[in-house]
């Protein structure tokens, strides 16, 4: 089995598109904690973001980047769908006809990948949010803005994002449908359904309700306090969804017929 | 026990009969032609016997045993498929090495392998810029990692050219007659394999026409010896009354059945006439295929 994640990290590195991923995550964190840095303590609507020099900024500047976990999701799809789009998906059962051991490898192989972006991210998060704090006289407190909890929250999130690509990839095999599903998932539907508070009824029972859950964000970010599952009920929310979506993977690939 | 064993395989896609009932084996040491027009279901048929697709019924097996059955199959049969395709942005040398990662081999073998096919100059270039022969040796190149004794190509000479296909034709003699390997090569053009294979299997629309030495399914196509003599038409007369039967193809040239080059010779030296040429005209096993391809 170690061979096989060995082989399925060894697909992702020998091609250029990892670090391409980790570069537009990276970027695209960075442009939303520039928001969040313009934004603390800006009246808009009658509420606020926290000023910059609380324990309740840092706390949500440090959880914006489980934004990520999209990123970690296409890469999943990816992991799955360039076997269908390049046909190595022909060399790959070849060697290990077991089809099941393969995508328990890629699962394996995404979770690791997930977890080594999420510690990127995080080291992101670091050199750039702890100078916030402190550069606007704020004391920066590991404890006080939670950030344990929430960087392990990032891990699990970033993680368990990776699993459910590979499980949309194999469903749908096409990279580009596959893609675009993932996009307009993370950021159609769940940031209507985890964004607005009314429906977060719905929304905290969906992956990233389910990843905010974990994190327990408990701040007024202008739009409302939001309303989500205790961390532990979103940790199996979000380790159900991993499970059925590596379900749907090894479901959809074992018996389909390779031509 | 064959290495290669086809029991009454049966597969269908929807309504196409792909494969309808085919049985034939492949024994070590010998490469088999798997011959048949496009469409004749060779592909599928390989594709069965390697696991990829699962067979409505029948039996495909690799040394006794189904291909999902193999403990480390890498090492006891490789092969090349039709559709096998790389990733463009990765080298040659990493492609095999995942391979030989997911395999266990050491990934000494992948350059090792590169060698044997004629690659080693490309091994680090990602395979975009590879041509479609460099692919098919590369794609062979995967078939050697784990060193194993039985073979399976798919149209392995298409995209190569007329030295790359030569070369073939000694690499799989060598690893069949030499090394004591099962070959199995299919492929729609007779002439590509024909001086490849001891055996032949011939299918046509899923089912199984023809299968034999390739020695036999030559002898019944009624093999014709081509003569060259500037008196052909003294000789004619002659070699009809030795029991041939003699076609005059144009002026000083005849196709003679039913005569063997040396009893031509004898009666061309009987009469005293000069031959400038004979030869055995192989074009029997070809009319052997176009009939019973396209005649059904
Ligand atoms: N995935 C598939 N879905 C539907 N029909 C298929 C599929 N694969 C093969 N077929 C059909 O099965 C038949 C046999 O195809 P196959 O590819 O095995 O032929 P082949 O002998 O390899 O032909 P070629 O010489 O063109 O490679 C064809 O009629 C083909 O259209
Ligand atoms: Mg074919």
């Amino acid at each position: 089995m170690s061979g096989l994640v060995k082989a399925e990290l060894r697909k992702l590195f020998t091609t250029r598109l990892w670090w391409i991923m980790l570069l537009v995550m990276l970027v695209l964190v960075g442009v939303g904690l520039g928001f969040l840095i313009a934004f603390a303590g800006v009246e808009q609507n009658g509420s606020a973001l926290p000023a910059r020099d609380t324990a309740a900024w840092a706390e949500v500047a440090w959880s914006s980047a489980s934004s990520g976990g999209i990123f970690v999701m296409i890469l999943g799809v990816v992991m799955m769908t360039s076997e269908y789009r390049y046909q190595t998906i022909t060399g790959t059962f070849l060697t290990t006809p077991r089809r099941g051991l393969v995508i328990v490898a890629k699962v394996i192989a995404g979770l690791l990948v997930g977890a080594v972006f999420a510690l990127a991210v995080l080291i992101f998060q670091a050199i750039t949010v702890i100078p916030a704090v402190t550069l606007s006289g704020g004391e920066f407190s590991l404890s006080a803005s939670r950030i344990p909890q929430i960087s392990l929250g990032i891990l699990v999130t970033l993680a368990l994002y990776a699993v459910f690509g590979i499980g949309l990839g194999a469903l749908v095999r096409n990279q580009i449908a596959g893609i675009v599903a993932a996009v307009v998932w993370a950021y159609v539907i769940e940031s209507i359904f985890t964004g607005i508070p009314a429906l977060h009824s719905v929304g905290k029972w969906l992956p990233g309700g389910a990843a905010q859950a974990l994190m327990s964000i408990d701040v007024d970010t202008g739009l409302g306090r939001p309303e989500w599952l205790p961390a532990w009920a979103g940790a199996i929310v979000l380790v159900g969804y991993g499970l059925v979506f590596a379900a749907v993977a090894t479901a959809t690939t074992v018996r389909r017929d390779i031509t | 026990m064959a290495a290669i064993e086809i029991r009454n395989l049966v597969k269908s896609f929807g309504p196409v009969k792909a494969v309808d009932g085919v049985s034939f084996s492949v024994e070590a040491g010998s490469v088999t032609g798997y011959l048949g027009p496009n469409g004749a279901g060779k592909t599928t048929t390989l594709r069965c016997l390697l696991g990829l697709v699962t067979p409505d019924s029948g039996e495909a097996l690799v040394n006794g045993e189904r291909y999902v059955a193999l403990s480390n199959p890498v090492a006891e049969i490789g092969a090349v498929l039709e559709a096998t395709s790389f990733h463009p942005g990765r080298t040659a040398r990493n492609h095999l090495r995942i391979l030989c990662t997911a395999a266990g081999l050491p990934d000494a073998r992948a350059d090792e392998a590169l060698e044997q096919v004629g690659l080693a100059d490309a091994a680090g270039k990602r395979v975009s810029g590879f041509s479609l022969g460099m692919r098919q040796r590369l794609a062979l190149a995967s078939a050697l990692l784990g060193q194993p004794r039985v073979y399976i190509l798919d149209e392995p000479a298409n995209g190569l050219d007329p030295a790359g296909i030569e070369w073939l034709r000694g690499f799989l003699r060598h690893l069949a007659h030499d090394q004591g390997a099962a070959v199995l090569v299919s492929s729609h053009v007779l002439a590509e394999v024909e001086r490849t294979v001891d055996n032949v299997v011939i299918i046509a629309k899923g089912r199984l026409v023809r299968q034999g030495s390739l020695a036999e399914l030559t002898s019944d196509g009624a093999d014709a010896v081509r003569v060259r003599a500037a008196q052909a038409a003294d000789l004619a007369p002659a070699l009809e009354a030795a029991g041939g039967v003699v076609e005059h193809v144009e002026d000083g040239l005849l196709r003679v059945r039913g005569l063997d080059p040396e009893a031509v010779g004898q009666v061309a030296l009987d009469r005293r006439v000069v031959l400038t040429e004979v030869a055995q005209e192989r074009s029997g096993l070809h009319k052997v295929f176009l009939d019973l391809t396209e005649g059904r």
